[in-house]
């Protein structure tokens, strides 16, 4: 059977990339054939899987690339299709017909809930995780149970584990996984620390005691150096801690060297750290990874930059509140005017609950650099609505046709800010793409 | 005029954005030239409750439940004092099933309720939850309207004598009952989060109202000074629309 699941996902793949398509199908056809085809696969090569809310996709890539750059073979799901059958799709296209995986390394971005089928079929090496935050509440259930889940499926791991240190909802994986060791990557505290954040919503307690977590600062929503009121729960002994030069100029160094990070914001160089946390492992040469930082794409949506008719436009991909907030941040360290389009859509892939927004600080626009906000998208309304409770007095316009909503960010003459969720970011590219000068 | 508002454990039943039903209180009256003033209330905090004219509970997962528990029952005798002054109580999700007999959570440990109403909550079968937008025709005090928003339990709250309002499109209070919520002319609950009160201003005033006749026993529910409402009726109707509920 795991020639047939081989070859037929090979022959899907090849058939699909004639009318230039990807996807998960040649894996969905290939686990109806042989639902135990990835536990049949010979790998010799280390494996590393990457996961966490924010940041595995970016993860993820620069970890695949930095191995590149260091002039290893590497297979790697790279479009970011992270569930059981992309992951398949992946393998399998790699795989010679007797199931032999050639590569040096393989580097997969794995889906919070498809941690259990992929560690009990693969035998991996390192799991790195990003952060956990509350993303999509409808989908992913509550965040407790996802990171219980995990839990379980890491009980007997005995791999590494290559932990975000200043996260205490990672952190307590390695009390889960006892025959496990783990690695902890950090940042040192910087200028944008802070010693109250009300952006926190987890992280508020001890997960061994449950009694208060204490900060002595938060980097960003939850992520911080922390202690318990208890003293049996804190930020653990970090391998690898950079520390910040720049955030405006994107730099940051670790042991004397210097790094550029591929976008901007303080969890972009998280992401960073985690690379450089593996590359440390693995015993990769950090320029390998400093080369890999600067000359990386960065992925659609992500500050991405377009010139419209003849104005600087930023376009951002939001998901849950905290990448949202990050957002934010950037776009309030702009001291210029500017004008802001939201989309917001609650179809499946965007989440269908759109209450997130109220747990994001639109604050952060209610000023008068912000000089008109455009709302379109399904729920335009409730984006107008949360601006409007946000206090936000300046030009608030709602339309509803998305083709109008861009069309009247032509008018403004400041910087601009395209936000849209999932299902919004492509159509809206498009048309700022399609005025591009 | 001004409106004393306790928000109970607003740092760990902050579930769903119901935070923003705060936003909507403040700027309401605020736009009205009524003082709001909101407190907040957490584990072990000595509080008066009967001192204030609003109390508000929002809703948490299992754990947070769990761990606040205690300190809640504590307060049992403060509550039951806050509603005989008539403080008026506004309860979502957790907050709400807290209210009844008990809850059974989703790994089927019973949490024993305030036991101030008869109805109770179990879990699911299967874990199977009331996913999704919803439209409800509601009933407050003779006051029939339509609201909306969404709702995501797995807790089917049964035995609800005097519901919130009338299932539309969606669940509510469970999978079969076809009812949404619990009135009873001083305790509104829900399981509508969205949140609330941004798309239902009407519902937001209500609260208003009822809370400000604690101290102002003459005050009518037309006595509050109409806002522009255009945007909120807006995203109703667009909510509404999409329901087949108008
Ligand atoms: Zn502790």
């Amino acid at each position: 059977m795991k020639y047939l699941a081989i070859l037929l996902n090979k022959l899907a793949s090849f058939l699909l990339s004639l009318v230039h398509r990807g996807g998960s199908l040649p894996g969905q056809l290939a686990l109806k054939v042989d639902a135990n085809i990835l536990k049949e696969l010979k790998i010799s090569c280390p494996i590393i899987l990457v996961t966490g809310t924010n940041g595995k996709t970016s993860t993820s890539n620069l970890i695949a690339s930095m191995f590149e750059t260091a002039h290893k073979q590497v297979v790697t799901n790279r479009k970011g299709d992270n569930m059981r059958a992309g992951i398949t799709t992946c393998l399998l296209k790699a795989a010679s017909l007797s199931g032999v995986v050639p590569a040096d390394y393989i580097v997969l971005e794995v889906d919070e809930l498809n941690i259990p089928y992929i560690i009990k079929s693969l035998p991996v090496t390192a799991l790195v995780v990003t952060n956990f935050f509350r993303d999509q509440l409808d989908r992913a259930r509550e965040m407790e149970q996802l990171i219980q889940k995990v839990e379980e499926a890491i009980h007997d791991f005995d791999g590494t584990l290559i932990l975000n240190a200043n996260d205490p909802n990672v952190v307590r994986l390695k009390d889960a996984a006892v025959q496990a060791d783990a690695r902890y990557f950090a940042m040192e505290r910087c200028e944008e620390s802070k010693t109250v954040n009300k952006e926190a919503s987890e992280g508020k307690f001890c997960p061994r005691c449950g009694g208060k977590l204490i900060y002595d600062f938060y980097q960003y929503s939850h992520i911080g150096e922390y202690h318990c009121e208890n003293k049996d729960y804190e930020t653990p002994a970090t391998d690898v801690i950079g520390s910040v030069k720049s955030i405006r100029d994107r730099q940051f160094t670790w042991k004397d060297m210097e790094f550029h990070a591929p976008q901007g914001g303080l969890y972009t160089m998280y992401n960073c750290m985690a690379v450089l946390c593996v590359a440390d492992f693995f015993h990769i040469d950090m320029q390998y990874a400093a080369k890999t930082f600067e000359t990386m794409d960065v992925p659609d949506g992500r500050n991405e930059e377009f010139n419209f008719h003849g104005q600087k436009c930023v376009l951002n991909l939001v998901k849950n509140p905290t990448g949202a907030n990050e957002v934010m941040k950037v776009i309030e360290e702009d001291q210029d005017d500017k004008t802001v389009l939201l989309v917001l859509n609650d179809h499946a892939q965007d989440g269908t609950d759109v209450s997130w927004i109220y747990d994001t600080f639109f604050e952060k626009l209610v000023n008068e650099k912000t000089v008109h906000i455009i709302c379109s998208g399904t729920r335009c309304y409730d984006m107008a609505l949360r601006l409007k409770y946000a206090g936000y007095k300046e030009r608030i316009e709602v339309e509803e046709n998305l083709e109008k909503a861009v069309a009247s960010l032509k008018n403004a003459d400041t910087t601009m800010y395209a936000i849209a969720t999932y299902t919004a970011l492509q159509p809206v590219r498009k048309l700022l793409r399609r005025n591009e000068k | 005029m001004k409106l004393k508002v306790c928000w109970m454990y607003h740092d760990i039943m902050d579930l769903y954005g119901d935070k923003g039903n705060m936003m909507v209180l403040t700027k309401r009256c605020k736009d009205r030239g009524i003082d709001i003033e909101i407190d907040t209330c957490a584990i072990g905090e000595k509080k008066d409750l009967s001192k204030f004219h609003l109390m508000f509970l929002g809703g948490g997962a299992d754990k947070e439940q769990h761990m606040l528990i205690d300190d809640l029952l504590a307060r049992k005798n403060n509550i039951q004092k806050a509603m005989d002054s008539n403080t008026f109580i506004f309860l979502v999700c957790g907050g709400y099933q807290l209210f009844g007999q008990y809850y059974i959570d989703a790994n089927n440990e019973k949490i024993e309720g305030l036991k101030f109403f008869d109805y109770y909550t179990e879990s699911g079968d299967n874990g199977k939850r009331c996913i999704g937008n919803i439209a409800i025709q509601c009933n407050l005090d003779g006051e029939e309207f339509m609201a909306v928003g969404f709702e995501n339990h797995g807790g089917q709250t049964r035995n609800v004598a005097t519901p919130f309002g009338k299932v539309i499109a969606g669940y509510g209070n469970n999978f079969e009952d076809k009812i949404e919520g619990f009135y009873n002319g001083k305790v509104l609950g829900t399981y509508m989060h969205g949140p609330l009160f941004p798309k239902n201003p009407k519902i937001a005033d209500f609260v208003i109202y009822k809370s400000l006749t604690k101290e102002y026993p003459d005050l009518k529910f037309s006595d509050l000074l109409p806002l522009d409402d255009s945007l909120e009726n807006k995203a109703k109707n667009q909510m509404l629309k999409r329901l087949h509920a108008i």
